[in-house]
């Protein structure tokens, strides 16, 4: 019976997760354009990628978009959670305008961005009230992966404050009123008990970050129509297998991405996993 | 009040894009490339609203995202909840590598498997109908790691009286324990339609076709593909927001919960 009842559950989540994942692994070692026929080629897919300029472009991509975006949202999210775990007027009304962006589509939000970005657009308007002249952001090359980061850390940052809010909820607030009583101020308190206390809810916000980031796709391809441009400057990781298949018919290429970007991907899951799995005690 | 001050400041970030192309949808082509922009359009101009959807099939996208999601919202329900029960209240043998297996597919992003899931669908014949903007997504890992959690909640000796009554465990399941999880039920829901309604990606890969586009596909397919008319791409934008907004203002407490309990989308 308990076979019968996981059974349709598990046949999905293999066919169209693990299953896939086992796949790119074999497919990585063939050359095959989808309508030739397929060819054994050893590791030469790999040679290919790692000897390939663009390759290296969108780890680059990839890495800084993580980089920059991750401790930003993570800090900005903690920033906002923290204020809002205090007993305010409009506390509803604030954390619904926060959250709402994470609920949005990805893609609105990409053709909304698009035009304040625009060289004519909000943005450049705000920036020449100040008397700044604005770029055009998207199609600058030193522009538009910043532009890119820009628009994900204001849509991700309420979906992860909600996250720190659940894990500010579970600090007893006795914690927070003892140290008050023995006069510490709210900054000293926000260091040395809030930070310590939420560190495994941090740590699964910068990690659901990290996987986050790498797997950038959606905003990359709206914005640049697909290509990465300008000059690849927008190609990340997964952009680059979307067009292996679909613009250079090289399966065997994307495929060989495609290992790379996973075993990357769950040796951090695994690697912050262990760190994270330890107890906390208050 | 220095702190509401930034919130209230923070809130107003979060708000301008949206007001942005509300006003924008509301400006007829020349005004709206004004510069410096003007917020307040001098008249307003509903025939935006009404052009776009002369202009692309909009309502047969919007046809085919409610497909998709009610879809997949639908599957999710049922297979998710049957499987976290059979995890969390049944015996049997093997349960334990699978619950492991759950676990290590939490951890697989879509977009990172987007290739191989590809050639997947063009080998079972799915691309290009709604079986496949359905089926990829018809199990949620996260789905069944919150039924499980939910069922686990629930007192034990509860199902223990019903078997001695003679239930079956499917018969327990389906009338005892099932309508007992109907909170984790609800966020369930909610996450998987949202998946679905908002996802680009699948559709990209899927529907190749303009009569099975979905929302968000179509509307970046439109702006890429045909011309850029921004009052006409931002009144679109405003009616796609507008039912999530609602959704999401009615149901927010379960959206919240959601993410507290599962930690993912």
């Amino acid at each position: 019976m308990g076979i019968a009842m996981s059974l349709p559950a598990m046949i999905v989540l293999f066919l169209f997760t693990l299953g896939p994942a086992i796949y790119a692994f074999f497919l990585s070692f063939f050359s095959w354009s989808l309508l030739n026929k397929m060819q054994y080629v050893g590791l030469s897919n790999f040679g290919f990628i790692f000897t390939s300029p663009l390759f290296w472009t969108a780890v680059f991509n990839t890495a800084s978009f993580a980089l920059v975006v991750v401790p930003t949202q993570t800090l900005v999210a903690l920033g906002i959670a923290v204020l809002l775990n205090q007993n305010l007027p409009a506390r509803g009304f604030l954390r619904l305008a926060f959250f709402f962006p994470a609920v949005s589509s990805s893609a609105v939000i990409s053709i909304i961005f698009m035009w304040i970005y625009n060289k004519f657009g909000l943005l450049n308007g705000a920036l020449g009230v100040l008397g700044i002249p604005g770029p055009n952001w998207l199609a600058n090359p030193f522009f538009a992966l910043k532009a890119i980061m820009m628009m994900n850390i204001w849509t991700t940052s309420g979906y992860f404050m909600v996250v720190f809010l659940a894990g500010l909820q579970a600090i007893p607030q006795e914690i927070h009123d003892a140290a008050w009583v023995d006069g510490a101020g709210s900054w000293y308190r926000f260091t040395r008990i809030t930070v310590p206390l939420l560190k495994p809810t941090t740590f699964f916000v910068a990690i659901m970050g990290v996987i986050g980031t790498m797997q950038m796709f959606d905003q990359a391809f709206i914005i640049s129509g697909g290509t990465g441009g300008p000059l690849n400057s927008t190609t990340t990781l997964v952009l680059l297998i979307y067009q292996y298949i679909f613009s250079y018919g090289q399966v065997g290429y994307g495929a060989a991405v495609t290992v790379i970007l996973f075993v990357f991907t769950m040796a951090v899951t695994l690697g912050v996993n262990k760190w994270l799995g330890k107890p906390i005690e208050y | 009040m220095l702190y509401l001050l930034v919130l209230f400041c923070g809130a107003l970030v979060m708000f301008i894009p949206f007001a942005w192309s509300l006003s924008t949808s509301l400006k007829p082509l020349s005004q709206s490339l004004a510069y410096p922009p003007v917020w307040i359009p001098r008249v307003f101009d509903w025939s935006n609203y009404v052009k776009i959807w002369q202009i692309v099939p909009l309502a047969r996208w919007f046809l085919n995202s409610g497909i998709a999601a009610t879809g997949v919202t639908l599957c999710n329900l049922v297979f998710d909840s049957m499987a976290g029960y059979a995890l969390a209240r049944l015996q049997f043998r093997g349960k334990q590598f699978l619950f492991i297996g759950v676990l290590a597919m939490l951890m697989v992003p879509f977009q990172a498997v987007m290739l191989p899931v590809y050639i997947l669908l063009r080998y079972l014949g799915l691309l290009d109908n709604y079986f496949g903007l359905i089926i990829p997504l018809a199990v949620q890992a996260v789905g069944v790691f919150l039924m499980r959690q939910a069922f686990l909640n629930l007192p034990a000796d509860l199902e223990s009286a019903a078997r001695i009554d003679g239930a079956g465990s499917f018969r327990t399941f389906w009338q005892l324990s099932v309508p007992l999880v109907a909170p984790s039920l609800l966020t369930l829901g909610l996450i998987s339609f949202m998946l679905s309604w908002n996802n680009f990606l699948l559709p990209l890969l899927v529907a190749n076709r303009e009569h099975l586009w979905t929302v968000p596909l179509g509307i970046v397919m439109f702006q890429q593909e045909y011309f850029v008319n921004w009052p006409y791409l931002m009144a679109a934008a405003v009616m796609t927001t507008i039912p999530v907004a609602v959704i999401f203002l009615i149901f927010q407490k379960w959206f919240v919960r959601g993410i507290a309990t599962t930690g993912m989308n």
